[in-house]
């Protein structure tokens, strides 16, 4: 097995990768595609706590990996909104440019 | 506009007359009865008001001897004064149904003041007999003067009406009542510590610093003779004045137990009566002379109940007591008469002031006839009534000058108000009716409705003074109302009261005093020839200004008002601006400005929100992981 410090900083230096789009890209599409990549970090995590958990106990606990699928339904999801949102948002300012999408602090 | 012209009946003054009457019928039912005997004090009518938890507040109905010598005195001026107010108001058209209003308001609630029986519900028609009285100053409002009467009388009796009300806090602390029967019976004052009940006699007698206008706050009432003369006869001269000197002679059962207040009372009553003598002598405003004379026999009056309580302590005798009740019903009715021939006076000839009238007793020969009856009977006459009542207060403060020698020198200053008494009361009789007319005025004697109360209380000037020999005399009637305090004490028969007034010596001074006054008066403002302005050479006329000016007292006042409570208003001004406004301002500027600072951060940037959720959470990663183990906490 794949020692499990070797999936912990995979899925750490993935979050991170996801976290730096995040504060750094101005496309909003690709800022959606970082926070992608954030969640699949988790989801790495989650699955691979199931794995250990049952390999640890010798005995079948699929509940890790049921909640890596409900995390990756959702984001599908999530996803669905976000491009829509960032579509009205080009509709209406012809840009997607998130640092010119600023009037929502008010 | 001139008002619209109504005949005198109408606008009100028949239900004000048939109230009065109605009124004047049933006390004098209630005074029948306390006359047989009945008191109606037994507490058997109490009615709840207020109830708070545990505690409550009762109000009931309180008849003594006391009270129905108020009942008499208010009732028959009451409705004399309104029949009176049917002829003089005449001319005021549409705005007496104001007046006849505001008139049978403060004669109802005079009425509640006599009847009530604790110190709150007293107090309350303490406060709306004030109320009354505010409105009746200012009757014509449209006058500046009249408005800034009435305010000034509502504000400084309100001085006299705060102590008052402190007084009776005090009792109510100690003793968990305000109820008569309670304070005035028994045990119920013992919780109270005795430096305690001189303060709280002292302020309640406070009160009637205030409503009875006694020196230091007898200012207001010369001014308030801005109203009407009705209002002045009725309010200012016969009832509402001697509401203080019935709240002293109520609480007497407690000023007893102080006789420092006992003092004070006296002390302020002596002050009262010189002061105002010594104001009236000059005063060419024919009813502030009169207002002056009230005040001054106001003074007597307290004077009589400051030394009288000290005979019910030494001597056990009410006569100090009697005495002042006394004077205060016989001058009910002859500053009464007093005031209505002014009003009358004032009707004919149109003006206040005695240095344009002269020689109206030729055509006004009812008004100047009664008015002489007036004067004769309050510098003290006999037979008339004021001979004997303030024979019998003088009488009352010599003899506790055996007690006390302060009473000695206030007999002193009140022998000095006797003399005083008679010249100024008939400096005004021969200014007004003497001599020739000074100005030119068509004179008339007044119609029947005002000359009928004239005659009526001229009557009772004359007559009232035989009170004191009527039953068993006016002495033992009124030891009837503090026969608690009294431990069996012996009256003397009538024969020996009445050889005792005319054997004593003291009568035929004062006597002396009176007739001697009247004839430097007559001297000096009737018989022609005699040079006046010798007045105003003495101490370089210092003293006549002074007099004229009725001794800076009012100016004092002004000036304190203006300097003193100006300056003060203006720190507090500065105050309120600066230090109340600007705590407030300041934590208005704070937040806006902290907000102003702070909204900087929220600019809309979703990349820099993210960015401080990131860092945000690893500083807290490093708190809990790294700096709280480090720290041990």
């Amino acid at each position: 097995m794949i020692p499990i410090e070797y999936w912990l900083v995979f899925s750490s230096l993935l979050f991170v990768v996801g976290a730096y789009g995040v504060l750094t890209r101005r496309n909003a599409i690709v800022v959606l595609m970082c926070i992608e990549i954030m969640l699949n970090a988790a989801n790495v995590n989650l699955v691979m706590f199931s794995s250990y958990h049952s390999a640890l106990h010798i005995s079948v606990d699929p509940s890790g990996q049921a909640f890596a699928l409900f995390s990756i339904a959702i984001a599908a999801a999530e996803v669905a909104v976000g491009l829509a949102i960032i579509l009205s948002v080009y509709r209406r300012y012809q840009t997607v440019d998130v640092d010119k999408i600023n009037i929502l602090r008010w | 506009m001139m008002p619209k012209r109504t005949l005198w009946w109408e606008d009100g003054a028949v239900y004000a007359i048939g109230g009065a009457l109605g009124a004047m019928g049933l006390s004098f039912l209630v005074v029948w009865d306390v006359l047989m005997g009945n008191t109606l004090t037994d507490g058997s009518q109490r009615f709840e008001w207020l109830v708070v938890g545990d505690f409550s507040l009762t109000f009931g109905i309180w008849i003594d001897e006391l009270t129905a010598l108020m009942l008499v005195v208010v009732s028959v001026v009451g409705t004399l004064v309104v029949f009176y107010s049917g002829g003089y108001m005449h001319g005021e058209g549409e705005t007496r149904r104001r007046y006849y209003a505001e008139i049978c308001l403060f004669i109802s609630v005079m009425y509640g003041l006599v009847i009530a029986d604790n110190y709150l519900l007293m107090f309350i028609f303490w406060e709306l007999v004030g109320l009354c009285s505010y409105l009746l100053i200012g009757f014509w409002y449209e006058r500046p003067s009249a408005a800034s009467a009435a305010k000034r009388a509502f504000i400084v009796t309100r001085v006299g009406d705060i102590m008052f009300m402190a007084g009776i806090i005090i009792l109510f602390k100690y003793v968990g009542s305000l109820d008569f029967a309670e304070l005035f019976h028994g045990t119920g004052t013992s919780a109270v510590p005795t430096d305690m009940m001189v303060l709280s006699t002292a302020l309640i007698f406070g009160g009637a610093i205030g409503k009875s206008a006694q020196f230091p706050l007898h200012e207001w009432l010369p001014d308030a003779m801005e109203g009407p003369t009705t209002v002045s006869a009725l309010i200012h001269a016969a009832t509402m004045v001697k509401a203080g000197v019935y709240l002293t002679a109520r609480s007497y059962p407690l000023l007893v137990q102080a006789p420092e207040s006992l003092v004070f009372v006296a002390c302020i009553g002596g002050i009262t009566a010189l002061v105002a003598a010594t104001a009236a002598l000059a005063q060419n405003d024919i009813k502030r002379v009169l207002a002056y004379s009230t005040i001054s026999q106001l003074g007597y009056m307290t004077l009589g109940l400051g030394a009288g309580g000290y005979l019910v302590i030494h001597a056990d005798t009410a006569a100090g007591y009697s005495a002042a009740t006394f004077h205060l019903m016989n001058h009910a009715f002859f500053k009464a008469l007093l005031f209505l021939c002014a009003g009358s006076v004032i009707h004919a000839v149109g003006t206040n002031d005695m240095r344009l009238m002269g020689g109206l007793g030729k055509v006004m020969k009812v008004t100047s006839l009664t008015m002489l009856i007036g004067s004769l009977a309050i510098a003290g006459v006999p037979p008339l009534s004021g001979f004997w009542s303030k024979d019998e207060v003088l009488a009352a403060v010599w003899h506790a000058g055996d007690f006390d020698p302060v009473f000695f020198v206030l007999w002193l200053m009140g022998m000095a108000t006797a003399f005083l008494t008679a010249f100024y009361m008939f400096r005004m009789w021969f200014m007004t009716f003497a001599g020739q007319p000074r100005s030119a005025y068509h004179a008339h004697e007044s119609p029947r409705i005002m000359t009928v109360p004239l005659m009526v209380l001229a009557g009772l000037a004359i007559g009232s003074g035989f009170a004191l020999f009527i039953g068993e005399g006016f002495e033992s009637f009124m030891a009837g109302s503090i026969h608690g305090l009294l431990h069996g004490a012996e009256h003397g028969s009538l024969a020996d009261l009445a050889v005792g007034i005319f054997t004593d010596p003291l009568t035929y001074l004062t006597l002396a005093l009176a007739v001697g006054g009247i004839l430097l008066a007559w001297k000096v403002y009737y018989v022609p020839g005699f040079d006046r302005s010798v007045f105003a050479k003495g101490v370089n006329g210092r003293l006549q200004r002074a007099l004229e000016n009725r001794w800076y007292i009012s100016k004092f006042y002004d000036d304190l008002a203006v300097k003193v409570v100006y300056a003060l208003s203006l720190v507090a001004d500065a105050f309120d601006r600066h230090v109340i406004d600007g705590i407030v301002n300041g934590f208005a500027y704070l937040g806006g400005n902290t907000g102003n600072l702070i909204r900087r951060l929220q600019n809309g940037n979703v990349q820099r929100y993210t960015g401080l959720i990131v860092v945000g959470i690893c500083l807290l990663l490093i708190l809990v992981l790294y700096v709280i183990p480090w720290g041990g906490w």
